[in-house]
């Protein structure tokens, strides 16, 4: 029935078992919106957070999907910047997977900001001194670069390339792609550094505060390169779940090959960092505030295992299985290692929300614990139906993966 | 807020927030704005067949883009960077005196007709001058017996300009729509036929320039490529051209195919991805 809407040559599902698929996403984004109505109605009061406990999974899930969608701009800056021409394969995908996680961090923070209408109340009044502002301005504007890169591979659909405007505007914003590339490059370090130096900031909270490397803390510079070493790791990983899904080989071993050796020689790199950011805090930053360091680990579940599952079992094992050659050739290797480093960056994102704010910070301070509202599941999981949504209509009528065709010839000889 | 509104201030937070934000926003907004004024004067100039086709080369697998001299021998594993239009490639010439004649023994016969009285395009359309210097272009046998009794066909209007690997003409096959590309750039004088055996009397406006087209050995060696290629397409998962393969095409190959593997088949060979 959509046959003609399909790219020639791509085999996909009958039409009857692809919306039979959509069924369950759609009836859990939909439960999801429910939820989301609820606490914009309502009010916040519907979550599980409050004055003391005032971010919770929305923030860690929004953190995470940010990190997460890195790939988009860092394969992005290596294809069009870096002239990593092997990239094409999955740059598609890579810009469908930004595009859903950054409009889906956008949709949780609409929701956990509030007042929705009021929207424009950060553009028009901002505080020029919150970090949170510019994390705004460039998620917001990464935002609308994301979409301007997704138009051109919506404009190639098969039914919508016969109409020469559309041909033709796809074909000069290919052409203009490399100063968007370089624009989301700029924002999407800036907005990652942010969220990073919001918690570096936080003097009151000894667990999060960091000193300063020039104006920025270490925590700035860690979540850039935390991301940008991941990314790279997650278009790997989704790119292979695809793969399975559809039951069709999508990119050539070498595609994969050169996400994981720069996904693990970036790992390499930020994980060297990571370890000396923490001996500073353990040695030198805890103790000027005041805290034995030792103390933060006192407080069951966050015992020290979190710390050296973030650093070692999440971080430097990914990162060395990346990054030499032997095990990243072996694909029974390779995708444990990249699917390890995503899951590396999700534990850091919430160590450093959560964990930071159950953490006492007085003497007379309990530890706080927290556990999401259904209202707060509901609203993350309908990201992830949404984000499986978009994603299957683009796989379906878009041609995301244009080593597909051949491959697919290729494993029919 | 803008620098007039009451509370921006002058200092550098303002500054430096609001410079760069206005700066990434005058980017976006002035690349957006670049590439539809470039789509707008693309579109006065009529280059849409021309893009149209740069996008459809750029999706071609390379078995489908062997330059001419690779089928040749001149230039092994050479692949066609210049959409099939060799009055542009810088080599073409070089690799022109290379060319030894064939030794005889080429083969004559294909399983479809390929009269060497004219010229081919590497689209699937033939080229034959006529002696008052227009050309007549139509469908050649292998592409006919890959669309069989077409249930649509649109052809361009007499006055149509045709443009070298632009559209002269659209197929409907079995339900699935595909273009003909044009092997000449000139005038539509006049359409005949019926179906796939249409033909197209075009004027060139001049000499006509048809150095990009193949004929003679050239043609023949093309025609091999082409079956070979065919016979990977249509040939049973795991096993691809074998030995044994041979005999005539069918009059209808889409009789033959289920819907999705003709329409990409059609699409493959046709040169519209």
């Amino acid at each position: 029935m959509d046959e003609r809407l399909v790219p020639r040559g791509l085999v996909r599902a009958p039409l009857s078992r692809f919306l039979l698929w959509l069924v369950p996403w759609a009836a859990l984004l939909g439960v999801g919106l429910y939820a989301a109505y609820l606490c914009l109605a309502v009010g916040l009061n519907q979550t599980n957070m409050d004055n003391r406990f005032a971010f919770g999974l929305w923030i860690y899930l929004d953190l995470t999907v940010i990190a997460l969608g890195a790939g988009a701009f860092f394969t992005g800056f290596l294809l069009y910047v870096m002239k990593k021409r092997e990239l094409a394969a999955v740059i598609n995908s890579a810009v469908v997977i930004g595009f859903i996680c950054y409009s889906g961090a956008v949709a949780i923070l609409a929701i956990d900001v509030g007042q929705p209408l009021r929207f424009w109340f950060t553009f028009w009044h901002p505080n020029v001194h919150s970090m949170l502002t510019e994390v705004t301005f460039c998620l917001t504007c990464y935002l609308t670069i994301l979409a301007i890169e997704y138009l051109p591979l919506v404009l190639k659909n098969r039914q919508l390339k016969k109409r020469p405007s559309m041909l033709l505007f796809e074909f000069e914003l290919h052409k203009v792609m490399a100063v968007f590339a370089l624009v989301g490059t700029v924002l999407s370090f800036f907005h990652q550094g942010s969220l990073g130096g919001l918690y570096g900031v936080l003097q009151g909270r000894p667990f999060a505060f960091r000193e300063s490397l020039a104006a920025w803390p270490s925590t700035f510079f860690l979540f850039i390169l935390s991301a940008a070493a991941v990314g790279p790791s997650f278009v790997l990983a989704t790119t292979w779940v695809v793969s399975k899904v559809s039951g069709r080989p999508l990119v050539k071993p070498e595609v994969f090959d050169l996400l994981a050796r720069v996904s693990g020689s970036l790992l390499v790199v930020y994980v060297l960092a990571k370890t000396v950011d923490t001996l500073v805090w353990i040695n030198h930053t805890s103790f000027q505030l005041g805290v034995h360091p030792a103390r933060f680990y006192d407080f069951a579940p966050f015992g020290t295992w979190a710390l050296f599952a973030e650093i070692v079992l999440l971080g430097l094992v990914p990162a060395l299985l990346l990054v030499l050659p032997r095990t990243r050739r072996d694909p029974r290797i390779l995708v444990p290692a990249a699917f390890l480093a995503c899951a590396g960056v999700a534990t850091n994102r919430f160590v450093m929300t959560v964990q930071t704010l159950a953490l006492p910070t007085l003497a007379f301070d309990p530890f706080l614990s927290y556990t999401p509202s259904w209202q707060e599941v509901a609203s993350f999981l309908a990201v992830l139906a949404y984000g499986v949504i978009l994603y299957s209509l683009s796989f379906r009528y878009l041609n995301l993966f244009p080593q597909e065709r051949e491959l697919a010839a290729a494993s029919e000889v | 807020m803008f620098p007039w509104s009451p509370e921006f201030a002058w200092d550098a937070y303002h500054v430096v927030f609001f410079g760069a934000l206005y700066s990434v926003l005058a980017t976006v907004a002035g690349s957006l704005a670049l590439a539809a004024w470039r789509a707008r004067r693309d579109a006065r100039d009529g280059r849409a067949p021309a893009i149209a086709w740069h996008g459809a080369f750029e999706e071609l697998p390379v078995s489908a883009r062997a330059c001419r001299h690779q089928l040749t021998g001149e230039a092994p594993g050479r692949a066609c960077e210049n959409g099939f239009d060799c009055r542009h490639c810088p080599e073409h010439e070089r690799l022109e005196g290379l060319r030894r004649a064939q030794a005889a023994g080429q083969p004559e016969h294909f399983g479809f007709d390929l009269p060497l009285d004219r010229l081919y395009h590497r689209g699937h359309t033939w080229v034959r001058p006529e002696p008052d210097g227009a050309v007549t272009v139509g469908l050649d046998d292998f592409a006919r017996r890959l669309v069989g009794t077409p249930e649509g066909v649109e052809l361009p209007e007499p006055g149509t300009r045709l443009e070298t690997n632009g559209p002269a003409g659209h197929l409907t096959a079995r339900g699935n729509e595909v273009r003909v590309l044009s092997p000449v750039d000139g005038t539509v004088v006049e359409t005949r036929g019926d179906g796939a055996a249409f033909t197209l009397r075009v004027d060139p406006g001049g000499v006509a320039d048809l150095r990009h087209l193949l004929s003679g050995d050239e043609a023949r060696a093309w025609a091999l490529r082409e079956l070979e290629r065919l016979q990977r397409a249509l040939g049973p998962a795991e096993v691809g051209a074998a030995l044994a393969d041979g005999g005539e095409l069918v009059a209808d190959v889409g009789s033959a195919l289920p819907r999705d593997r003709y329409d990409a088949l059609l699409g493959d060979m046709l040169l519209e991805p």
